[in-house]
């Protein structure tokens, strides 16, 4: 008898057990399934970043999650207990989301993180600057763009990365630029949105660099100047896509694509033949784009499904009469980007960067030396003074060790001391190392494979000692 | 006292046992595990050592299996047959190619290479790189029929155009033999360039074309080349030495219908360039010349990269009977690049010498030419077109597979499988990985890359450690190297664990360091799965010459020339002790340059010498000569000033017949059997 009622205790406890496991997947699969999109009852006037500028978040917005197969149940709102929220990004293992929220009007922006399954709410940041554009870095960390309207370098926005739990939180950009809509490749890079501020207001570009702040360098910019209103992401097919306004037409917002090998001359504008403007798209596993739509000023940006094989754009996913459609991201599992090893080594104070030859351009169907007679020195300059000024070696190359996280630029100058070319603003990492082809933007020249000569001695010093070189210059010959 | 009394006190015993040993134990073993991986967190995994890295006996043969590897193919006139070169387990394989399926296993000799077919079809002839022979394969019998003596190395394999003469490269002694067919005697040897592989006879059947795969011995900061060997086949001499500029391992060529353009597969290192990034093709470019007969033999080099993607390690090359398309395997990154050969004509015309200089550094020139990448199985290595251009078969050499591509479509088609095992044991998932690109930031480059044929590629390179320019480092062999830790002229590493590890990843793959998991496979097929070749060459039977056996005397004495004692520590045999000749310990022989940081160096091993040129750690020794001749003046490196040229040379010769363990314990067996 004892034995019989043991055994149907034991048959209870394994079906609550299975019970217990079947409720739970079909849990797990219906948040699977799950859209999440940014929407606002607010009009959009003007996506594009400097308009914006240091407040990107000007229109209160909340985020929503809706089932694609489901349409008639109302979408979910996520972010109920804030005034505002904005930039939700989806952990690799589709569990959580990450998102800038405002908990009370006048409130500073902070990230938080959602647990998709409960939708449990963490803080992961308490700065007293708004911090926004969360993006996931691999392995428990993430990045965020921090506003500071009193930064040292002049940089408005630069990028901090942080564990997942807040702690450890680091500076990685020292350039006077502000950076937005940041996310992290599938090679582990960050791609982001960098605009100069300083001297003067630049266009907007998309910048990559990798996670500890090195390597950074111009990934696409579009020609004639461009605005761009959301993150590049990363497509399945080997493309990034993004949303970019030509300046001369602010109100018609393009899908843009561009091949992840070769981004700054593949170009392909999806959405030629469609009239209307895109604010925001998202890459789906099937390959489609998720976008957000109108036809004209007059509609609501709306959520639609894009086929980029035909550029076709389909029927209506979302659509409401009361709100625009700001941002979509879908939430799925996706590939954990790489997580790159840190060369960044804090006891250092400096970086080392070399030039193999100052006079190799932009142009490579241009024969080498064209430029050649006309640069005589290199000036290196600080956002404030010149940091100092040398003669390259004879082959072109120059060879220097620069106090590290201070931004500077290079300038060719000409043998009348004009100056021919200025580089972009960079930074060096303590104890990053980098290199540089020529003076140029372009990223297809590869560097020839002979010693540079200004290897062959120590580096120079930037800044240079004023007092101990009254006209600042070194002569490396 | 109670049964169940004395079993709990008999089980309690245990217990306390157990935990005393237990933890102690781990702890131990924690310390043990910290100390050779160089991590504090890899998994107390005892297989990882002591289980997969066994190179011989029972555990060994379980933990290992026999694949077939196959490396290079050729179809039959009619297109019904293949003939596959399965390297690994020294066999042909005749592929039945309206069945998908093997038909036919012939063994033939030891590291099989290559195949052609004779001019009638009934023959084939495979090259055995570890044999120095050709295996001749009757087809009507399906049996080899005749084993034709080569040169050392026999690869790359070609007909005159009489189909009476069979060109075989010889990849070790760097010539080329010329077999009569009739009499099956060499009947002369014609010096190549340096690490010869592929040839292949100018459609007008004037010219073989020699490709070579190391760079001319050049002293560090010269400029670098190869050399392309044009054999006029006629005279059977020397026609021209071509210079491929700033480009190495040629592995193959192949040449339109009509000899308009031949195209060779090349890789474009940047060893002068300090190893400071890998962003923007600053460590290794990948490519092909393209050879233009018709123009004073101009070549030109063009890379198959992209600025944010590589293709690493091109092998096997071949151009559709239109001329149209040309097909190149990337065999690090597990990829088919079709090019459009008159893309490649339109850039190249008219161009000028300066400006195809400008080509070869630019990632975003080959958007003018290349049609598609074709994704393909594991290491896609020699491939061949059916005879009427419509399939492409790939040799899948890590799949022991044959990928099936539709050159018309440009979609793979479908895959043969060559019936190796089904398992992929630990040591074979660490062979892929060390052949794939993967595992460096943007497949720009994979272990297989520095060390081909997991050896060298005889190159220095600019690591840059701390600063750039100084501390230049010799690439050195990974063969054979189990026994003969610490590793990297600096040993540093203890391991390969740790030699493979994150600091690896921080300072040369710059991606995501190998998870444990593939560390340990890594480790594991490195060593155990990579073997000296036998040393024909200069030990062919394991017997020394008089003059090997003078020198070994030189290399063991303990007295000069002049009765003097040598002090133990600067005898040759101190240091370099057999069997592997190294004493595995930090030595200072005055070979510091002014620009490396004040270190010992690790004692290198010296079985196979003769195949690692240019010597010492920085590469400045072009030969073994020179070591002693120009840096050796001091008798700081061995005492060797009091010796005559006869004495040198003996030693040299003694030192260039030094030859792994492995086949002297072979060669013992082999006489005390016959005895």
């Amino acid at each position: 008898m004892n034995k019989q009622r043991t055994t149907i205790l034991f048959l209870i406890i394994m079906a609550i057990g299975f019970a217990c496991l079947f409720l739970t997947s079909c849990r797990e699969k219906s948040k699977e399934d799950s859209i999440i999109l940014t929407r606002t009852a607010g009009r959009i006037e003007n996506s594009n970043l400097s308009a914006t500028d240091s407040k990107k978040y000007i229109l209160r917005s909340e985020i929503v999650s809706i089932k694609p197969g489901n349409l008639d149940v109302s979408p979910k709102v996520l972010t109920s207990s804030f005034y505002s929220a904005r930039s939700p990004e989806i952990s690799n293992d589709g569990q959580f989301m990450l998102f800038a929220g405002q908990k009370k009007e006048g409130d500073t922006w902070q990230i938080w993180e959602t647990d998709l399954t409960n939708l449990n709410t963490k803080q992961l940041t308490k700065l007293k600057e708004d911090c926004t554009d969360p993006a996931y870095l691999p392995l428990g960390r993430f990045l965020f763009t921090s506003h500071s309207a009193t930064d040292s370098l002049k940089a408005n926005e630069s990028i901090l990365t942080s564990n997942i739990d807040g702690t450890d939180q680091k500076r990685i950009t020292y350039n006077p630029y502000m950076y937005r809509a940041s996310h992290v490749l599938n090679d582990g890079r960050i791609l982001t949105i960098g605009v100069q501020k300083f001297p003067e207001t630049g266009d907007q570009k998309l910048m990559i660099m990798r996670p500890d702040g090195t390597k950074s360098e111009l990934f696409y910019k579009g020609s004639g100047g461009s605005d761009l209103s959301g993150p590049g992401l990363e497509t399945n097919n080997g493309r990034i896509i993004f949303i970019e306004s030509e300046k001369s037409n602010p109100g018609k917002g393009n899908l843009i694509s561009v091949s992840y090998a070769r981004p700054l001359h593949s170009r392909l504008n999806l959405s030629s033949e469609i009239e209307g403007d895109f604010h925001a798209v998202f890459p789906q596993p099937s390959g489609k784009l998720l976008v957000s739509y109108r036809k004209t000023t007059s509609d609501r940006y709306a959520l639609y499904e894009f086929d980029s094989e035909n550029k076709d754009l389909g029927k209506a996913i979302y659509s409401s009469k009361d709100f625009d459609v700001l941002e979509v991201v879908d939430a799925v599992k996706h590939i954990r980007p790489r997580k790159l090893p840190s060369e960044v080594n804090g006891i250092m104070k400096t970086g080392l960067i070399m030039c193999q030859d100052i006079n190799v351009e932009d142009n490579p169907m241009k024969i080498s030396g064209t430029l050649l007679k006309k640069i005589s020195k290199v000036e290196i300059m600080s956002p404030d003074s010149s940091m100092g000024i040398f003669k390259p070696s004879g082959d072109g190359s120059f060879y220097l060790k620069v106090v590290a996280d201070k931004p500077f630029r290079i300038c060719t100058i000409d043998e009348n001391g004009k100056v021919i070319r200025k580089c972009d603003w960079i930074w060096l990492r303590p104890n990053e190392r980098r290199g540089c082809v020529g003076c140029h933007e372009d990223q297809d020249i590869v560097p020839d494979n002979r010693i540079p000569l200004a290897v062959k001695k120590a580096p120079i010093g930037v800044p240079v000692h004023i007092n101990k070189i009254k006209d600042k210059m070194i002569d490396t010959e | 006292m109670k049964r169940s009394t004395i079993l709990i006190r008999i089980w309690g015993i245990i217990l306390v046992l157990a935990l005393l040993i237990y933890f102690p134990g781990r702890k131990w073993a924690r310390a043990h595990v910290n100390e050779k991986t160089a991590v504090a967190d890899h998994p107390l995994l005892c297989t990882s050592c002591h289980l997969y890295i066994q190179k011989t006996g029972i555990v060994s043969k379980l933990v290992n299996d026999k694949y077939l590897s196959p490396i290079d193919l050729t179809v039959s006139g009619d297109g019904k047959r293949l003939y596959v070169v399965a390297q690994e387990s020294n066999a042909l394989l005749i592929v039945d190619t309206e069945r998908n399926k093997v038909i036919n296993k012939i063994g033939v000799g030891n590291q099989p290479h290559s195949v052609i077919l004779s001019k009638d079809g009934q023959k084939v002839y495979v090259s055995n790189q570890w044999s120095d022979n050709v295996s001749v394969i009757d087809l009507s019998v399906g049996r080899v029929t005749d084993t034709l003596k080569t040169g050392n190395g026999p690869a790359g394999l070609a007909l005159s155009a009489d189909g009476k003469a069979l060109y075989v490269v010889n990849s070790f002694s760097s010539d080329v033999s010329v077999i009569d067919l009739y009499s099956k005697e060499e009947i002369n040897r014609i010096t190549s360039g340096n690490n010869p592989t592929g040839a292949k006879l100018s459609p007008d059947g004037k010219f073989l074309f020699v490709t070579s795969r190391r760079m001319a011995n050049t002293p560090y900061g010269e400029p670098l080349f190869s050399e392309i060997t044009v054999i006029n086949d006629s005279s059977r001499r020397i026609s021209e030495y071509k210079k491929i500029e700033s480009a190495y391992m040629m592995e193959n060529v192949a040449f339109t219908p009509h000899g308009d353009l031949g195209f060779v597969t090349l890789i474009r290192p940047k060893n002068y360039v300090p190893s400071i990034q890998v962003e923007q093709g600053w460590m290794m470019t990948h490519g092909f010349g393209v050879i233009e007969p018709g123009k004073e033999g101009k070549v030109s080099e063009l890379l198959i990269d992209e600025p944010n993607s590589f293709f690493s390690d091109p092998f096997g090359i071949a151009i559709n009977p239109e001329g149209k398309k040309a097909f190149i395997s990337s065999a690090g990154a597990d990829y088919i690049s079709v090019i459009d050969v008159d893309s490649v004509r339109k850039l190249l015309a008219g161009a000028s010498p300066e400006v195809r200089k400008l080509y070869s550094n630019n990632l975003g020139i080959s958007s003018h030419y290349i049609l598609k990448r074709i994704h393909t199985g594991a290491n896609p290595k020699g491939i061949v077109l059916s005879p009427d251009g419509k399939l492409l078969y790939v040799a899948e050499m890590l799949d022991d597979k044959i990928g099936v591509i539709n050159t018309e479509n440009l979609q793979k088609v479908s895959s043969i499988d060559l019936g190796g095992p089904r398992r992929i044991t630990v040591a074979r998932r660490g062979r892929r990985l060390f052949n794939n690109s993967s595992h460096t930031f943007q497949n720009q480059y994979c272990c297989y890359t520095c060390h081909p044929d997991m050896h060298e590629d005889g190159l220095v390179y600019n690591m840059s450690g701390k600063d750039m320019g100084r501390n230049v480092t010799n690439t050195m062999t990974l063969r054979d190297i189990s026994e003969t830790a610490p590793f990297k002229w600096s040993g540093t590493n203890p391991t390969v664990y740790k030699q493979d590890g994150i600091r690896f990843s921080t300072f040369l793959t710059r991606t995501e360091s190998f998870s444990y998991k593939d560390l340990d496979a890594l480790t594991a097929y490195i060593l155990t799965g990579i073997k000296n070749p036998p040393n024909l060459q200069y030990n062919p039977k394991g017997e020394l010459t008089e003059a090997q056996l003078r020198g070994k005397e030189i290399f063991e004495r303990t007295k000069d020339n002049n009765g003097n004692e040598i002090p133990e520590g600067n005898r040759c045999i101190t240091c370099h002790t057999p069997p592997y000749y190294t004493n595995r310990k930090m030595s200072y022989v005055q070979t510091l340059a002014p620009t490396d940081d004040s270190i010992l160096f690790d004692s290198p091993h010296l079985n196979d010498i003769y195949a690692t040129a240019p010597y010492l750690h920085d590469g400045r020794a072009a030969t073994l000569e020179e070591i002693w001749t120009k840096y050796g003046k001091n008798d700081k490196h061995g005492v060797v000033n009091d010796m005559t040229k006869i004495q040198l040379n003996d030693l040299i010769d003694y030192l260039k017949s030094l030859r792994s363990p492995l086949y002297e314990y072979a060669d013992l067996k082999k006489n005390h059997v016959k005895k």
